[in-house]
């Protein structure tokens, strides 16, 4: 319980820490806000009367100072108002709800698949350690760690859409549009976590708990998935927990490439549109996600490597 | 063990990665000075031209030499990464140093901020602010640096915190050494090497991320002949002329794998020597 609380009094912190900052980028980006709400409100129209700005400044408390401007933000955020959009004038929930699913469904999909595959890599390349299974497994991880994921889409695309024409190069939708993008995200968790959970798996081989086994004449098959991926799994997941910013990232990447909807693209339009409500909630969302995440991860541990608990116990 | 003067020694032997390493930099300021193109000056009649012994990989949709273009674009995306991720190391350490020997409420309050910037998942923070900013290489590599500073705050404090502990530095304080000599003379360079390893990572991972933004247009413009800006300059010939695409996303690859390749060998070795 104890450790609980510090870790939310840690994350209250943090959470207001990341508010002001994204509310300062914002502030301080060069252009006039009230200009750019009234080009989106009356589309067509090129000069506006200094009078109608300044309406908008007041209706938007654009004309106070930063402080106020901040806390007057913050309220309206904690309480779950997330205001408009600048150019579609439509909630900015609404917008993101709109996306959310895409980018979800993208995000897991990579993940499930880029996951299995780092298990069964990992999972070989200790079971045949030394051989060139093995080197194969490090080799792929190597390359794939330093390919750029948008140059990865862009083999695909020429690969799979433009030479053989099986696979839609851009677009959302269908099942078939969904493939290109999810394996070039998922390649990217592969191979970043198969080296990890190898070593991981390693050093769990060599802990005496399995001489200890072995004499005891438990079968290979039970030391592995009772005992040695057991012991291999807190570490697992931290690194899993550390990877979902960079999956955030990629998928960004990846739908902006292949023309998907989603938050990317959803983040990259606003940005370039200047609609700073829709960008300031879509950062403080990815924030929030990625700092729960890993507190979670980090309570989660807790729970599941008895040593922790002792630890914890022993500090309180 | 941690002792005051460990210094970072030379492999006696030079490593296989770091041969490659020197072969392809020797390769590249070979083809620099023999090269008889300009990077960014058009020639319409060779356009989208495929490899050939002229064009070793091609010429692009303004009938500009690819190879050449790949090679002054390693200018770009490493050097300008080099620059990010050293100004954010410096920064990094003087955080992470200054929270470790501070200690208490200074510790507290530098480590919150350091959490609070690594909430950000870095491209979508440097996506926000390059963008909002206007895309151009300065704003990039503002907002990669505003990015990339806190792991290395972080393992520095991690570090530090363990050395500030040691009895040489009790000592040296107890005899009267000004703080930041106490710093400077034993509790730097035993963070150093931690920092050095995580520099070489930071590098790749910068490479990988200034070539992204460019591609996605946020990052250096074209016609410059930035690796991922010629990507993105590349992609509406993706159907009639693939070979555009093929060198630049290639030159990112074989670069960043040399240097985490390298890195993987000096943190191997630096683990040894503790």
């Amino acid at each position: 319980m104890n450790a609980f609380l510090t870790r939310l009094g840690g994350l209250l912190a943090v959470l207001f820490g990341t508010s002001f900052i994204t509310f300062a980028v914002t502030y301080f980006a060069p252009g006039d806000k009230a200009l750019s709400i009234a080009q989106a409100r009356y589309p067509g129209e090129m000069g506006f009367d200094s009078a109608v700005l300044d309406g908008i400044r007041a209706e938007f408390h654009l004309d106070r100072p930063f402080l106020s401007q901040y806390l007057h933000w913050l309220a309206d955020f904690v309480t779950g108002d997330f205001g408009r959009s600048y150019s579609s004038q439509s909630k900015v929930w609404d917008v993101f709800t709109g996306n959310l699913a895409e980018t979800i469904t993208l995000a897991f999909t990579a993940l499930t698949l880029g996951l299995t595959a780092a298990f069964l890599l990992a999972g070989l390349a200790v079971w045949k350690q030394g051989s060139l299974l093995d080197r194969f497994a490090i080799l792929l991880a190597s390359v794939g760690a330093a390919i750029p994921s948008f140059w990865l889409s862009i083999l695909l695309i020429m690969l799979f859409a433009a030479h053989l024409g099986w696979l839609p190069a851009y677009g959302t939708g269908t099942v078939a549009n969904l493939v290109l993008p999810a394996v070039t995200l998922a390649f990217w968790v592969m191979s970043s976590q198969t080296r990890l959970l190898r070593s991981f798996l390693l050093e769990a081989y060599a802990q005496p708990f399995v001489e200890t086994l072995r004499l005891r004449g438990v079968s290979e098959r039970e030391i592995f998935f009772s005992h040695v991926l057991r012991h291999a799994m807190p570490p697992a997941l931290t690194m899993i927990g550390l990877d979902l910013a960079g999956l955030i990232e990629g998928a960004v990447v990846v739908e902006i490439i292949f023309a998907r909807s989603g938050l990317g693209s959803l983040l990259a339009g606003s940005v370039l549109a200047r609609d700073l409500p829709v960008v300031v909630f879509l950062v403080m969302f990815f924030a929030l996600t990625y700092v729960l995440i890993n507190t979670l991860i980090d309570l989660l541990q807790i729970v599941m490597d008895p040593r922790q608990r002792a630890a914890e116990r022993a500090e309180a | 063990m941690i002792l005051t003067g460990t210094k970072m020694r030379l492999p006696a032997k030079p490593s296989a990665t770091l041969w490659a390493l020197m072969a392809v930099v020797l390769v590249v300021i070979a083809a620099f000075l023999s090269t008889p193109y300009d990077p960014t000056k058009a020639d319409f009649l060779n356009r989208l031209a495929p490899p050939s012994p002229q064009h070793w990989f091609g010429t692009d949709h303004l009938g500009r030499d690819i190879a050449t273009r790949v090679l002054y674009g390693s200018f770009w995306s490493l050097g300008l990464s080099l620059c990010v991720v050293s100004i954010g190391a410096v920064i990094g350490t003087i955080v992470g140093l200054i929270a470790a020997q501070r200690g208490r409420w200074a510790d507290m309050l530098l480590m919150r901020v350091t959490d609070s910037f690594f909430a950000f998942p870095e491209l979508i923070a440097a996506v926000t602010i390059a963008g909002l900013f206007g895309p151009s290489t300065m704003n990039l590599v503002l907002a990669l640096i505003v990015v990339s500073w806190m792991k290395f705050a972080r393992l520095v404090r991690s570090l530090a915190v363990a050395v500030v502990q040691q009895d040489y530095v009790l000592q040296a304080r107890l005899n009267g050494l000004p703080a930041h000599l106490v710093l400077w003379r034993h509790i730097l360079p035993n963070v150093l090497p931690g920092v050095f390893v995580l520099w070489t990572n930071s590098w790749s991972r910068t490479i990988l991320a200034i070539s992204g933004l460019s591609f996605l247009g946020f990052g250096v413009q074209p016609p410059n002949a930035e690796w991922g800006a010629m990507l993105l300059d590349g992609k509406a010939y993706l159907h009639t002329a693939p070979h555009i695409m093929i060198f630049p996303g290639l030159a990112v690859l074989i670069a960043v794998l040399i240097i985490n390749l390298t890195g993987d060998r000096l943190r191997d070795r630096l683990a040894d020597e503790f």
